[in-house]
């Protein structure tokens, strides 16, 4: 009883925030991509490289803005590049994918090692990290007090960034063509608007995404750079965007899932449970998403078909 | 003879583009090294003394192409039904440690029964653990480009667990940080060139190489294969049972993977370590990426991967250049021969456009 005590309680909610946020980010991105009909599984060099370049500008200027805002630059330029390679030349969207995720790998532990000189991990005192967020007004509320005080900025960021995403894709005339751009890109042709256009802001939000997602990871989650610190994250956000079918909050639903059995996984750790089993759940979880939703996917499609028939007869 | 020149006049554009997109990453890497400080003259040589210095570590780069080679040719088994197998990395994971672990308890058994068994349990676990996202995208058609992901991280993560302190499989030996038993001397392969990682798996790879490139190229198995790959629902209409071919690439290819895992452990390292591979499959797909998955195209290329790979290793230990440079000049030379491919189909585009407004 006491072991699921300390499993169980206001630190999995706070764990299931933080470890979701990065994934989140980067889904919001990934969303876009697939609305837009782009296979992206190059996410994850992307947020690499966020969180590179976030950490070196944040010690290099003293400033986490500045770092933030490298960040999104870079997030920017890697979606240009992505672009260029997919849309205008239409290579493979696999292989450049993952020649983008070794490039990203290759390349921040190559600088790593140039620049700061050490071998893995980069941590200093002079990184500057994300400012965390007071609310006083939620100080008296028992549980939504501790669970939404404190938390790294980005936290609450992301929460606005969902709703934007969600207002951009299904409110404005632009969201409409980035959909039809994966759609229907003849029928937006012919309505007179560039579908490899649309594609490109597709991958170049995404990018910035991704690039937010990388900083919060550096920035906000932790405050340092390792080596392949993205750990998967893109991917896992590229299964989310499956799994919630890009549609934004049914995406956003989908991380939190992802970001609780991490955060499960973490508590764990602190009644015995091994770290490298913990570490587990989160993959395997991802897998069963998936195949949940074919399936039920499927049957879904089966029940409407059943019942077409019915009314025809 | 005749034929080889045949074929590479078919190919010479593609030849030629893969010549210069090699040269323009290695300039591409020397400028890097420049940037950050570095004489890439210095890494260069660097580098070549790593490879051709002596007999050990020219051995050690013989070794690194047969992985590469045998990881490049599972991706291309699989792509070329059109299946991707990106979780290769736990399919040797997994395959490794099965073999060592059969290894380990049938010591005092002769070898003659006992390394069969241990090949036959890589292939069968390395298969089975492609067997598994295989069947996920043919039944429900689930991506089994994410699937394998999060398996690899699932089978490396087991196999840390497993193999370091508190997990069941930790040896008993005083002094080894982590790590299975080690695998008993008489089954080991024994060493082709002193003290380097070259062991007699360069025949067992050579075999598989081959019959790799046979059944490809040269059987109907192997053209069932092209056709599901290239058009499933041509495939699907001539009567192939195309998720039964999809499903035996896949497997074949994690076959393959499992045996690369065995090899490593009893070409060499005798015991299973968390650090049996880094990432060698994934060095190994870009090859199969950049050869088009062509087999032979796969070998020969192999070889070069290895220089760098081993090179950039020693150009680290010896002028502090972060070794990591290999991976950069392989994804830049993808990134080239996509823009190349990229670049030829616009201009053809264009000419045509342009006779045809004639």
């Amino acid at each position: 009883m006491e072991q699921l005590a300390q499993v169980f309680n206001i630190g999995l909610l706070q764990n299931t925030l933080r470890t979701a946020t990065p994934v989140i980010l980067a889904a919001m991105g990934g969303l876009l991509t697939e609305q837009a009909g782009i296979m992206n599984i190059g996410m994850d060099g992307m947020i690499l490289m966020g969180a590179f370049v976030a950490v070196a500008f944040s010690y290099a200027c003293a400033s986490a803005s500045m770092g933030v805002l490298m960040a999104v630059l870079i997030g920017i330029l890697v979606g240009i590049f992505f672009a260029i390679f997919v849309v205008k030349l239409k290579s493979d969207e696999f292989i450049i994918g993952m020649a983008l995720n070794t490039f990203a790998g290759g390349l921040t532990v190559y600088l790593l090692r140039s620049i700061f000189g050490v071998k893995g991990t980069f941590s200093d005192a002079g990184i500057v990290s994300l400012p965390t967020v007071h609310l006083d007004f939620l100080d008296g509320i028992p549980v939504l007090g501790p669970l939404l005080n404190d938390n790294s900025i980005f936290v609450y960021i992301t929460w606005v960034l969902v709703f934007l995403t969600w207002l951009f894709l299904y409110r404005t005339p632009y969201g409409f063509w980035l959909r039809a751009a994966g759609e229907h890109p003849e029928s937006l042709e012919t309505a007179g608007i560039s579908a490899q256009k649309m594609k490109l802001i597709a991958s170049i939000m995404c990018g910035v995404f991704c690039g937010f997602a990388g900083a919060h990871l550096s920035l906000g989650y932790l405050t340092m750079f390792s080596e392949g610190m993205s750990n998967s994250r893109g991917f896992i956000a590229f299964a989310c965007v499956i799994f919630g079918m890009a549609n934004p909050p049914k995406v956003f639903l989908a991380a939190l899932l992802f970001g609780f059995l991490q955060a499960l996984g973490l508590r764990l750790q602190n009644v015995g449970v091994p770290a490298d089993i913990t570490s587990i759940i989160p993959y395997l979880a991802t897998i069963l998403m998936l195949v949940y939703v074919v399936v039920a996917g499927d049957r879904k499609k089966k029940n409407k078909a059943k019942k077409e028939l019915k009314n025809i007869n | 003879m005749n034929k080889l020149t045949t074929a590479f006049q078919k190919n010479r554009s593609y030849l030629t583009a893969l010549f210069l997109s090699i040269v323009t990453a290695l300039i591409l890497g020397a400028i890097l090294m420049l940037i950050t400080g570095y004489n890439p003259l210095a890494g260069y040589a660097a580098m070549l003394k790593g490879v051709f210095g002596n007999s050990r570590v020219f051995g050690n780069t013989l070794a690194k192409m047969l992985t590469l080679c045998l990881t490049g040719l599972a991706m291309a088994v699989c792509s070329k039904a059109g299946m991707f197998n990106v979780g290769g990395e736990g399919q040797l994971f997994l395959g490794g440690l099965a073999a060592t672990m059969v290894g380990v308890c049938l010591e005092g058994i002769s070898p003659i029964i006992a390394v069969p068994l241990a090949f036959l349990s890589a292939a069968a676990v390395g298969g089975f653990y492609a067997w598994i996202p295989a069947m996920l995208k043919v039944k429900l058609n689930v991506s089994e480009v994410i699937t394998t992901i999060m398996l690899n991280s699932v089978a490396i993560y087991l196999c840390t667990y497993l193999t370091n302190s508190g997990g069941p499989l930790l040896t008993d030996d005083r002094g080894v940080l982590g790590g299975t038993e080690a695998v008993p001397d008489p089954f080991m392969f024994s060493q082709l060139i002193p003290r380097s990682n070259l062991s007699t798996a360069i025949i067992y790879s050579a075999a598989i190489a081959f019959i790799c490139w046979y059944v490809m190229k040269k059987t109907t198995m192997g053209l069932e294969m092209k056709i599901t790959g290239e058009n499933s629902r041509f495939a699907f209409f001539s009567g192939l049972k195309k998720d039964k071919i999809m499903v035996l690439a896949m497997v074949a290819s994690g076959a393959i993977c499992g045996l690369v895992g065995m090899f490593e452990v009893y070409g060499y390292q005798q015991r299973f370590m968390d650090s049996i591979s880094n990432e060698f499959y994934y060095d190994g797909m870009l090859v199969a990426m950049i050869m088009n998955y062509n087999p032979l195209g796969i070998i020969i290329m192999s070889f070069f991967f290895a220089v760098v790979d081993i090179g950039a290793g020693a150009m680290e230990l010896s002028i502090g250049i972060s070794g990591e440079l290999s991976d950069i000049i392989f994804a830049i030379i993808i990134f080239l021969m996509a823009a190349e491919g990229g670049i030829t189909k616009f201009l053809n585009e264009r000419k045509a456009r342009k006779e045809a407004q004639k």
